[in-house]
């Protein structure tokens, strides 16, 4: 009976997050009583249910609640799921919020974004409950997507400064890969089980089901690694670190909760909770390991040279999350979850008190201080700790390979195409598009075998294609925009003709799409009829004269993003679903789309509504501040 | 740039010039933002600087009409204001373009236009390619212990020290194979380096200027320190031409690897030229209405205060001094004081209080305890030739393992965290619900040991420490608090005790705390100062001298020093055992009348406290005020030097009795004892470098927050030690940050001098520097004549007399209720935060 009380762990906090978008910025006092009460409502039936727990014979609970999506052919639902690693989570994850969100109430007081930083703490605290109440990959992957969403808001939460958004944008486009990533894992359960499966019934399916599982042995291997890619995203594992430090932009406060503990250990939380699905795979194990050793060891040599103290502590607590996912993998969970706990208090609080290191410091320099000892460069050793150092200082390099390897490739794939006049392109496609449409309704039963066969693949790649030319697009967010709605239309369209029978499933997809697409389109007018500048060329910043606009876009850019607010969520879910398992090509080509158009999204979400301010009449930043 | 010969030295030195000028930030010395446009006019001066760099140097046209409309610029000023500047046959015509025309907001600053053209022509974004690595080998070259790990060879110089760890590791700070040649090779000179660049001497300088331009915070720290190198306690030999030469290389190091080896230089083939960055320009309308609105702003706020002075001298309720005062409290002419000098006053209607600069006339090096630097205690441009030493410190230090820099190893971090992350919940639960103070936390009464003891006189010339005389012998102690009582005018009638109060302020979680100190003592708390004052004042020697030059101070008459924490608002009291026996009780009475002033003082902070109920009972909010300054969470622990407009030099009767909300610094001076002016000299000298600098580096940080000052402190990063920057890859932050400044009104100060003008005149003119900050407008003056009360503005290098509009002075004969009553501001913005100043009333 227990068990029913579980969706209200994130009910409440979804409550608290609506009603504390109603009142002004100025009302300070409010915003913060709501997020309080939200808290600490919702630690006390923590407690209460806690204490119930107890008194049963405290076995996990599961909890099917919701169905997003009930059909013949697939099932979505909300699935909850309580146990001793939720307890720990939870405990630490309200315990930190409450403290920080008291002491922000007088350390945010007077900022302009006041308000906004309350949201995004109630919208992580939503997320981070989900995810640690989830009892299957759906519900975890609201919470997932939750928490990026609220994260990228947060780093930019200075949004007049080109720094915090580079960097917003930087993160984003790292959570993005771990988003479809976690779609990937989610598709390939659905494969691997024939269904949508719950966590608590997994040790069980794991048993009885082994001959299914040897039916694909692809897809079982694929499985973890694409959740462990999620998590050594989100944990900033080698070689995805670097975002970590670059992630500190907004308020010290928001940076000592996300970055210093909850976000960034959730990677943690995820390989613990999917711990049966590799426990047996031996070769996994080892390279959860090895990744986790070398990152100890690697970003603990970075943590050593740093000079700045939040990136210092950015990077040491990278190196414990390491450390972390190794003792994991050796199955010793329980030292895990204490290491957790210390390592995430121990790093909030040394956030939250960064500024008064100088002080302290400096004092003990005073009294204590000797000139340390260079290394020697004629010996072995002296040699190594300089090359160390040196290394130390580049970060390893990590932040080029983010950019070589992530970000360069799709710009210069979208330079390939710069000649194709965008508008043409455009007009072009849009006619493939509606002849493909024209044909999957009435000639689909005529069309050789051989097109059909080959014309998902054909569709998917114009998707991607366009999604790139939205990517790289500079004159006009008209253009960039309708780019992003004829991508998701070809990626409907190539699936269309993959399983002919989704209609609804489609539907389902564009309607969020569609409805965004025409806001957005709205929002852009808006801005074109007032004389203002819509070109993706550089940061605009119109969210400093326009910020009811901009929440409408942004709104519409997350609808574009399949951001769970509209129906376009579940969609997303269900058309993959009709991508078969043995469909690489397709599949990655529809991920490579998923990427690419979210970041496309965001990027013009971001330069048109973010950055320095263009016009003159009030004080702008320096670039480099 | 019409120097066809490129002179590296001159270039360097050109640029350290307009480069910011803040020291690393364990001291805060306030300056003038804008100090390398000092030698010209102020609006001619800050206008220019505007053109060249894009600050914004005044309110913007909106605001200041915005301000009008609330009333807070009269309209009677506004026409004054341009009948003196434009003549009245023009008044229309400026009205018109005061009040409606419309102006473009448009504008280009002329720097970094050059340098724009490696984005517009190769479409490369050589900021983001070079920043992040130079500024993170800046940082950690100049690092004063955040990292485990120091930069070595920080004694070579930063060229030399990254060509050592070049040629000995197997890692590299450059990807070009060209690069790492040309750092060894003999050519690797700014000049040759330029060639590759830039390719056109011509525009060398402009260059640069551009490039260092784009980092003013990092490239204004490697110049202050390398000019200061003792304002870093770790030693760092560095050079600004090195920081060139190193960016010059890591520019060529990105151009060949974004562009391959073929890229020609940005000047080869220039089809237009850039602009000249130095070219005058003639001040536009646009800022010449603006000009006019900033001085219709400032002189509301002056004639007000004018008016209540005029008022207030009328009244002749010239609140004489009592004739044997009770006691007598020295404080500093700091504007935070003037309030608590108020309160006293009430409680003890029969004390007076003075003012001077808070080192009270000695100035020294200062060594704690076991301390391995000294510090300096008196004003920066002072260099003192003595060193007073603390020993028998019965206390150590105390640490905060929270703190330990082992947490960031990645092995024995998995044993701290394990260990420590409870302690740390913990913790921070108690700093949320019961802050308190700690090792952390810079605290004001930690500079000097209570208990510890000073070596303050010298018996023997010869006692010296690197070259600093130890103590002072007696006749240089004869000498300075002789100068220093007839500087405030405090000759006669002395009371039994005679209190020293110095000022410091304790704050948590803030790397800028040193900004709240006190900055006649190079940005550090003045206790020791105070106690050595009063050593001096009491030693029988001294006192021998002293009568011998006609300053007797009888034997009952002890001096007393006391440190006043602007943040908590507590006082320490030093050395309270010599008091005699009388003295002892007297001093038991007026330790408590020092309470319940400082009762009084902290309810009358709290009114501009959100988290602080001003109506709430007296007890419980200095409890609250006191709980503020140890508060990891609250990033306003005191509001600084914020609202200061005004510095009074005179009898303390020129202004008893008016409400001034601590808005003014207070210097103590008597006419009556220097007819000449000889001793007017030495009290003002010191003001518009101290007082001037601190109230123009908060109009500049307030009117451009983003670029002259640091932006809001929540984002901040503490560098090495040395500064704050917003992130991770962000440029350094001078100037101050947003929560000191949201209560200020970009004004600049107003010294009223109680003398007679002729007197004030020469006075000033005998020191060209100090004549210079008046002439050109940086600082405003004005004199009132002690006979006639009539006032007199120096313009144009004249006193011509002055009446203020304003007649109505308000009354209250309950400032508590005036402060309950206060509007608190809506938001940080001008118009609304204005709101929170509260008007000058004539009080009872």
């Amino acid at each position: 009976m227990l068990q029913q009380y579980l969706p209200y762990f994130a009910l409440i906090p979804l409550i608290g997050l609506v009603l504390s978008l109603l009142p002004n910025n100025k009302q300070e006092r409010l915003i913060f009583g709501l997020a309080n009460a939200t808290i600490i409502t919702h630690i006390a039936l923590a407690l209460v249910f806690t204490i119930a727990w107890f008194m049963q014979p405290n076995a996990a609970l599961s909890y099917k609640s919701f169905y997003l999506y009930k059909g013949e052919d697939a099932n979505l639902f909300l699935d909850y799921y309580f146990d001793r690693m939720t307890l720990f989570y939870g405990v630490i994850a309200s315990a930190i919020v409450f403290m920080v969100s008291r002491f922000s109430r007088y350390y945010m007081h007077r900022e302009k974004g006041f308000k906004r930083f309350f949201n995004n703490l109630l919208a992580f605290y939503l997320g981070v409950n989900l995810i640690i109440i989830a009892g299957n990959f759906e519900t975890m992957f609201i919470g997932w997507e939750i928490i990026g969403i609220s994260s990228f808001f947060l780093i930019a939460f200075y949004r007049d400064r080109y720094l915090p958004v580079k960097n917003a944008l930087k993160v984003f486009s790292v959570y993005r890969i771990a988003d479809v990533f976690f779609l990937l894992a989610i598709w390939s359960s659905h494969h691997l089980f024939g269904k949508s499966i719950t966590f608590i019934e997994l040790p069980q399916l794991l048993a009885s089901g082994i001959d299914k599982i040897q039916e694909h042995p692809v897809l079982f291997a694929l499985l973890p690694i694409n959740l462990l890619v999620v998590a050594m995203v989100k944990s900033a594992q080698l070689p995805f670190s670097s975002w970590l430090p670059r992630a500190m932009e907004g308020p010290t406060t928001s940076s000592a909760v996300f970055y210093g503990s909850l976000s960034v250990h959730i990677g943690v939380f995820l390989l613990m909770r999917t711990y049966p699905l590799w426990e047996a795979n031996m070769a996994f194990k080892i390279a959860v390991v090895a990744i986790g050793l070398l990152t100890a060891f690697i970003s603990g040599n970075i943590a050593r040279v740093q000079s700045s103290v939040k990136t210092q502590i950015a990077y040491s607590s990278i190196s414990q999350i390491g450390l972390m996912f190794a003792e994991v993998a050796l199955g010793w969970h329980t030292l895990a979850l204490l290491h957790f706990t210390g390592n995430a208090f121990l790093r909030t609080y040394q956030l939250l008190v960064s500024p008064s290191v100088l002080s302290y410091l400096i004092h003990d320099q005073f009294f204590n201080f000797i000139p340390p000892q260079h290394p020697n460069p004629h010996t072995v050793w002296g040699k190594v700790q300089l090359t160390l150092y040196a290394m130390g200082i580049k970060e390893w390099n990590l932040d080029w390979f983010l950019y070589r390897f992530l970000w360069s490739p799709p710009k210069k794939i979208g330079l390939v195409f710069r000649y194709l006049n965008s508008m043409a392109l455009l007009v072009v496609f849009t006619l493939v598009f509606a002849g493909g449409l024209y044909a999957s309704v009435s000639y689909y039963e005529q069309l050789p075998e051989m097109v059909e066969r080959f014309l998902p693949e054909i569709f998917a790649l114009i998707g991607v294609i366009v999604a790139l030319k939205a990517f790289t697009e500079r004159n006009s967010a008209l253009i960039a925009l309708s780019m992003v709605v004829l991508n998701q239309l070809f990626t409907a369209l190539s699936i269309n003709f993959n399983e002919h029978f989704t209609f609804n499933h489609i539907l389902l997809y564009l309607s969020g799409i569609i409805v965004s697409g025409v806001i957005a389109f709205a929002c852009l007018q808006r801005l074109k009829q007032e004389g203002e500048p819509i070109d993706l060329n550089d940061f605009q910043g119109h969210s400093y004269e326009r910020p009811r606009l901009t929440l409408a876009f942004m709104l519409a850019c997350l609808g574009l993003s399949g951001f769970p607010i509209t129906p376009t969520f579940i969609g997303e879910d269900l058309i993959l679903g009709h991508i078969h398992e043995n469909q690489i090509p397709l599949t990655t080509l529809t991920a490579l789309s998923l990427i690419l158009v979210g970041l496309a999204t965001m990027r013009m979400y971001a330069r048109l509504f973010w950055g320095p301010h263009k016009k003159g009449y009030h004080e702008v930043a320096y670039r480099s501040s | 740039m019409s120097s066809h010969k490129f002179n590296p030295e001159h270039v360097v030195h050109h640029l350290k010039h307009y480069l910011p000028s803040q020291t690393p930030l364990k001291d805060f010395i306030h300056h003038n933002s804008l100090h390398a446009f000092q030698e010209m006019a102020f609006y001619p001066a800050i206008f220019k600087a505007r053109k060249i760099f894009g600050y914004h140097v005044t309110l913007s046209m909106n605001d200041y009409r915005k301000l009008y409309q609330t009333g807070r610029i009269k309209l009677e000023v506004v026409e004054r204001v341009i009948t003196n500047r434009k003549g009245i046959a023009e008044m229309e015509a400026w009205k018109e373009k005061m009040f409606r025309k419309s102006y473009t907001t448009q504008r280009l600053p002329r720097i970094g236009r050059l340098r724009a053209r490696w984005k517009e022509q190769f479409h490369i974004d050589l900021d983001n390619a070079v920043q992040p690595l130079l500024f993170r080998l800046l940082c950690s070259y100049l690092d004063q212990g955040v990292a485990l790990w120091h930069f070595p060879f920080e004694d070579k110089g930063l060229l030399d020290a990254v060509r050592q760890i070049e040629q000995n590791s197997l890692g590299s700070f450059f990807k070009s194979k060209r690069v790492r040649q040309m750092l060894f090779s003999p050519d690797c000179s700014m000049e040759n380096l330029l060639q590759i660049v830039v390719g056109n001497p011509d525009y060398y300088e402009l260059y640069l200027f551009d490039q260092q331009f784009t980092h003013r915070g990092w490239s204004g720290m490697v110049s202050a320190i390398e000019d200061n190198p003792t304002s870093v306690l770790y030693p760092k030999k560095i050079a600004f031409s090195d920081l060139i030469v190193l960016e010059l290389l890591m520019e060529i190091d990105a151009l060949d690897t974004l562009l391959g080896k073929k890229w020609e230089p940005l000047c080869a083939n220039l089809s237009t030229p850039p602009p000249d960055l130095f070219a005058d320009e003639p001040i536009s309308e646009q800022e010449e209405v603006l000009s006019l609105w900033q001085d219709a702003f400032e002189w509301s706020y002056y004639d007000h205060v004018l008016a209540g002075v005029q008022l207030l001298q009328q009244q002749n309720n010239k609140k004489s001094q009592p004739q044997n005062p009770h006691f007598q409290a020295i404080f500093c002419i700091d504007e935070r004081e003037c309030s608590l000098r108020r309160h006293i006053e009430q409680v003890a209607p029969d004390c007076e209080t003075y003012g001077c600069p808070g080192f009270f006339g000695v100035e020294f090096f200062f060594q704690p305890h076991n301390g391995k630097f000294y510090e300096k205690l008196c004003p920066v441009i002072v260099t003192p030739k003595y060193l007073i030493k603390e020993y028998n410190v019965p206390e150590k230090r105390k640490h905060d393992f929270l703190y330990s820099k082992y947490s960031h190893h990645f092995l024995l971090g998995f044993f701290i965290s394990m260990v420590l992350g409870i302690w740390a919940a913990f913790k921070l639960f108690l700093d949320l619900f019961r802050p308190q103070m700690s090792p952390a936390i810079s605290n004001a009464f930690a500079h000097m040991h209570i208990n510890g003891e000073l070596l303050i006189e010298n018996q023997n010339p010869n006692h010296t420490e690197n070259g600093l005389q130890v103590g002072f012998t007696v006749p240089e102690m004869a000498t300075r608090v002789e100068n220093l009582l007839r500087s405030i005018g405090l000759i006669k009638n002395f009371a039994p005790v005679v209190y020293v109060v110095a000022h410091g302020s304790s704050s948590a979680n803030n790397p800028h705390h040193g900004a709240h100190d006190c900055g006649a003592c190079s940005g550090r708390p003045g206790s020791v100062n105070a106690r050595v004052f009063s050593f001096m004042a009491n030693h029988p020697k001294v006192r021998e001298i002293l009568a011998q030059k006609g300053l007797v101070i009888p034997d009952t008459t002890q001096f007393l020093g006391a440190l006043h924490d602007t943040a908590s608002d507590d006082i320490v009291y030093y050395d309270e055992k010599i008091l005699a026996k009388t003295n002892q009780q007297l001093h038991r009475e007026n330790k408590e009348l020092f309470e319940d002033a400082l009762d009084l003082n902290a309810k009358e902070r709290s009114r501009r406290f959100a988290s602080i109920n001003t109506k709430a009972d007296i007890r419980k909010i200095r409890a609250d005020i006191r709980k503020r300054s140890v508060s990891f969470f609250e990033p306003r622990p005191e509001l600084g030097h914020g609202t200061n407009a005004l510095c009074f030099v005179g009898n303390r009767s020129l202004t008893k009795g008016l409400f001034l909300d601590r808005r003014a610094f207070m210097n103590s001076y008597d006419y009556r004892t220097d007819p000449t002016g000889a001793i007017l000299l030495n009290v003002m000298k010191p003001l518009p470098p101290v007082c001037g600098g601190i109230n123009l580096e908060y109009y500049f940080s307030r009117v451009d927050n983003y670029k002259m000052g640091a932006g809001t402190k929540l984002p901040h990063n503490v560098m090495g030690l040395i500064g704050v920057a917003n992130s991770s890859d962000g440029d350094l932050r001078p100037g101050l940050p947003l929560q000191m400044i949201e209560v200020h009104d970009p004004i600049r100060l107003l010294i009223i001098v109680e003398h007679y003008p002729d007197v004030v005149l020469k006075t000033i003119q005998a020191q060209p520097d100090l004549y210079q900050w008046f002439t050109l407008g940086w600082v405003h003056l004005m004199a009132i004549d002690p006979n006639t009360n009539q006032f007199y503005f120096f313009k144009n290098e004249q006193f011509v007399p002055y009446e203020p509009l304003e007649k109505g002075i308000a009354k209250s004969d309950d400032v508590h209720q005036l402060i309950e009553t206060a509007k608190e501001m809506d938001t940080n913005y001008i118009v609304d935060a204005t709101k929170e100043n509260l008007p000058v009333h004539l009080i009872d």
